[in-house]
């Protein structure tokens, strides 16, 4: 495992009582801040440090235009889509998440877009990889998210006629065990 | 000189014609409704209660029932249709495999529903999927048992909290024998099959599941 | 191969829409594609998945760490060491564990071990589907047995291992491990030759295969397609080199990538790697030391920070991604596994439309899905 990146600086609120001393702005001069941010020029982005990855926070409307931007700068190149995902943090809305990876430079980058819970749209990114195409549909599926523009929104890997309850949602519950047949689909048993 | 038949004809007997054997005493015959003057055809067979006469007159025959005959032929040579769904399928073909043979004991897996006899749910059965398994039943010609194998396909296995998890593959067909494990080891299978034969040859329907 | 031409029709053809149903004996599990031919020709593919769709993250979500582990056995069951080890490995990353020398040199011999086992059992399926049929499995099933008959010595289990632990391994290995792991390498090297006699050279398989399935290599990019199938393309991506995690920098071992792209330098892809597995598992054995499985102070209750991380490790059938969000307590708060087959199935469309249906079930075999990945 590649270790090379620093924690930041965490109160960790263990060791003894210290004089309270606000801990310094971090920095992220070490990681891939400083191109990035030179390549999303007029995107607002936030950066944070992940565990092994650089994340940087993009507001909802831009995330395509950065997206696209991060493909397309000549000292990034992020030409490969890891991953397309969505957390659903319950009150604060639901974070769509992008992982992306450049063959090239060989970096790694988190893209975060965080959704607010009473307007669940997003533009789709299978315009800047053709990855994102199933991803998407998966993400739409699983939490209710809508991708604008997507060229194929149907469902993935739900069943057709189950469409209307979104199963990695916080608030959808697991099921009850059935202990009587023929429950579960309204068939029974032959002979019943 | 030569004797002519006109000779032979003319010539008186000269030697009286031999009596008559003396007719035989009537004895019992050996085997009743027998002529009495019959020469035995039959050698006489002991009779013992309780076992078949006809054992000892015609041996190489095999008097069995018919239901007996078609159970024994079915349960000898079981065509699963190859349903692996998940991970149990794995399972499935390595006991097929030449480590744990199955063939020895006439299973054959069989692509087409229609001409298989077995349906082994092997797997997690889905509420997607569970119209396909149906109806893949319907096709099967009867007589068709269901071996439901893993845990999955028991009541949903470790997925059963889930909500478009069918919780047993029981819910739509039904099912014969029931194989616990996640995955059944392959001598799990076998026993099931064993277990299968077994009832075959108890219930001996010879329509098949009615 | 170039597509023949056909003479000029004097009467209007139709295309047929061929269902290739979720049960069929070559889709390698559930899965469904709508075939659109024109006579002999594809010209479109519509590949439904979501058969064996079973909510594995979110049942994550309500499991302790140590639990989910074996949801990750299930998910990728043909390399289940793989799909354990980026779990845990998660967890190692957000709980900032170190993992003693010993395990980790024994997590890379049974990660190795397992892709030569996953990568037998893909010879067994694509020689069945290319025409071999049953040969090929019985083959590969024979190596599968040995390998499985030393995990099973291991773990206790013949397919759902459960071993690996975060910080570790559960328990510690058998005290003939090497010995096993040698007498199991010469085995498999004898397997390998049987089944290279078998099919490589074989020339009624590279007819079948060879020019057949291709994608460039900018496409596979696009895709997302990793593993295997991406390198097969031209592009030199293996996460055990870009990457390192385990012990992969400081062993020796070389990774095959194709020319052309087509199904056949995908299967001679997966054989050669076989070959570099089991030299890196003899290189392991040298390394191997006594010593501890798991830190001295492993808390008995896993409580990881708030933090989030994505682990990517080098499955059998190619990038298998664990995005795992912890917002504090004993249980993940999203866990997504990014799995391979999904993305390499995306590619299924560019890879046989204008293929011959023949071609189709080969093409198929080849991005080797297991679709309890593709589904979760």
């Amino acid at each position: 495992m590649t270790t090379d990146e620093t924690q930041p600086a965490r109160a960790t609120g263990r060791g003894g009582a210290q004089p309270a001393s606000p801990p310094p702005p971090p920095s992220f001069d070490d990681t891939i801040w400083p191109v990035v941010d030179r390549a999303l020029a007029g995107v607002t982005a936030t950066p944070e440090r992940g565990s092994l990855d650089l994340i940087v926070h993009v507001p909802r409307d831009e995330v395509v235009a950065a997206l696209r931007a991060l493909k397309r700068h000549a000292d990034l190149g992020f030409d490969y889509l890891r991953s397309l995902t969505a957390v659903d943090n319950e009150d604060e809305g639901i974070d769509v998440v992008y992982h992306l990876y450049s063959t090239a430079k060989r970096l790694n980058l988190t893209v975060k877009a965080t959704l607010p819970n009473n307007d669940l749209r997003i533009e789709t990114a299978t315009g800047v990889w053709r990855a994102a195409n199933w991803l998407e549909r998966e993400t739409a599926e699983m939490f209710g998210v809508t991708f604008a523009g997507h060229p194929d929104p149907r469902t993935l890997l739900l069943p057709e006629d189950m469409t209307d309850t979104f199963p990695l949602r916080k608030d959808h519950p697991l099921a009850e065990i059935e202990v009587l047949q023929g429950e579960g689909m309204g068939y029974t048993a032959e002979g019943q | 000189m030569a004797v002519t038949p006109a000779d032979v004809t003319t010539q008186p007997a000269t030697e009286p014609r031999p009596a008559a054997p003396p007719a035989p005493e009537p004895t019992t015959p050996a085997v009743p409704g027998e002529h009495p003057n019959e020469a035995p055809r039959l050698t006489p067979v002991e009779v013992v209660p309780g076992r078949a006469l006809y054992k000892e007159v015609l041996p190489g025959v095999l008097q069995v029932p018919a239901d007996l005959l078609l159970a024994a032929s079915r349960k000898s040579s079981l065509w699963p249709m190859t349903f692996g769904l998940a991970c149990c399928a794995i399972e499935m073909i390595a006991t097929y495999m030449s480590h744990y043979d199955l063939d020895r004991f006439g299973i054959v897996p069989w692509p087409s529903p229609r001409q298989s006899d077995v349906m082994i749910v092997a797997g997690t059965v889905t509420k997607k999927m569970a119209p396909a398994v149906k109806l893949l039943y319907e096709q099967m010609p009867n007589p068709k048992w269901v071996i439901s194998m893993g845990a999955c396909a028991t009541n949903g296995g470790p997925y059963t909290r889930y909500d478009r998890v069918l919780q047993g593959v029981d819910k739509v067909i039904p099912v014969d024998v029931y194989v616990p494990g996640c995955p059944p080891r392959p001598e799990a299978l076998m026993d099931a099959f064993l277990a299968l034969q077994g009832m075959i040859m108890e219930e001996r329907k010879a329509q098949g599941r009615a | 191969m170039a597509m023949p031409r056909l003479p000029d029709q004097e009467f209007e053809t139709q295309d047929i829409m061929i269902n290739m149903g979720p049960q069929h004996p070559s889709t390698h599990g559930v899965f469904r594609m709508v075939l659109t031919v024109d006579g002999e020709v594809v010209r479109d593919v519509v590949p439904y998945v979501g058969y064996m769709h079973r909510g594995a993250e979110k049942l994550c979500e309500t499991m302790d760490y140590r639990q989910g582990i074996g949801y990750m056995d299930r998910t990728e069951y043909l390399a289940n060491f793989n799909a354990e080890l980026s779990y845990v490995m998660a967890v190692e990353q957000l709980m900032d564990i170190q993992v003693p020398e010993r395990a980790q040199w024994i997590r890379m011999i049974l990660c190795e071990l397992n892709r030569i086992s996953s990568h037998f059992m893909f010879t067994g399926a694509f020689g069945t589907d290319v025409g071999v049929f049953g040969t090929a499995f019985t083959y590969s099933f024979i190596q599968r047995e040995i390998v499985q008959d030393l995990f099973e010595e291991i773990t206790g289990d013949r397919l759902m291992y459960a071993y690996f632990r975060p910080g570790g391994l559960a328990w510690e290995v058998t005290d003939n491990f090497v010995e096993r792991v040698r007498e199991v390498l010469t085995q498999v090297k004898q397997g390998l030759k049987d089944v290279d006699g078998l099919m490589t050279a074989n020339e009624i398989f590279i007819a079948r295969t060879r020019g057949v399935g291709t994608i460039s290599t900018e496409d596979a990019i696009d895709y997302g397609m990793s593993g295997p199938a991406l390198r097969a393309s031209g592009v030199d991506l293996d996460i055990r080199k870009t990457e390192p995690y385990l012990y992969y920098d400081q062993v020796d071992f070389d990774v095959p990538v194709g020319e052309h792209g087509d199904v056949y330098d995908r299967f001679l892809l997966r054989v050669e790697e076989i070959r570099q597995s089991i030299r890196i598992v003899e290189q392991c054995l040298e390394r191997l030391r006594p010593g501890p499985i798991l830190p001295e102070r492993m808390p008995r209750m896993l409580r990881t920070p708030p933090g989030e991380v994505y682990i990517r490790t080098e499955a059998p059938r190619g990038e298998y991604g664990i995005y795992l969000v912890s917002k504090g307590g004993n249980r993940p708060y999203r866990l997504k596994i990014r799995s391979a087959g999904l993305s390499n199935l995306q590619a299924l469309k560019e890879m046989t439309v204008g293929q011959y249906v023949a071609d189709a079930v080969v093409i198929l075999g080849s991005i080797d899905i297991v679709l309890c990945e593709v589904d979760r």
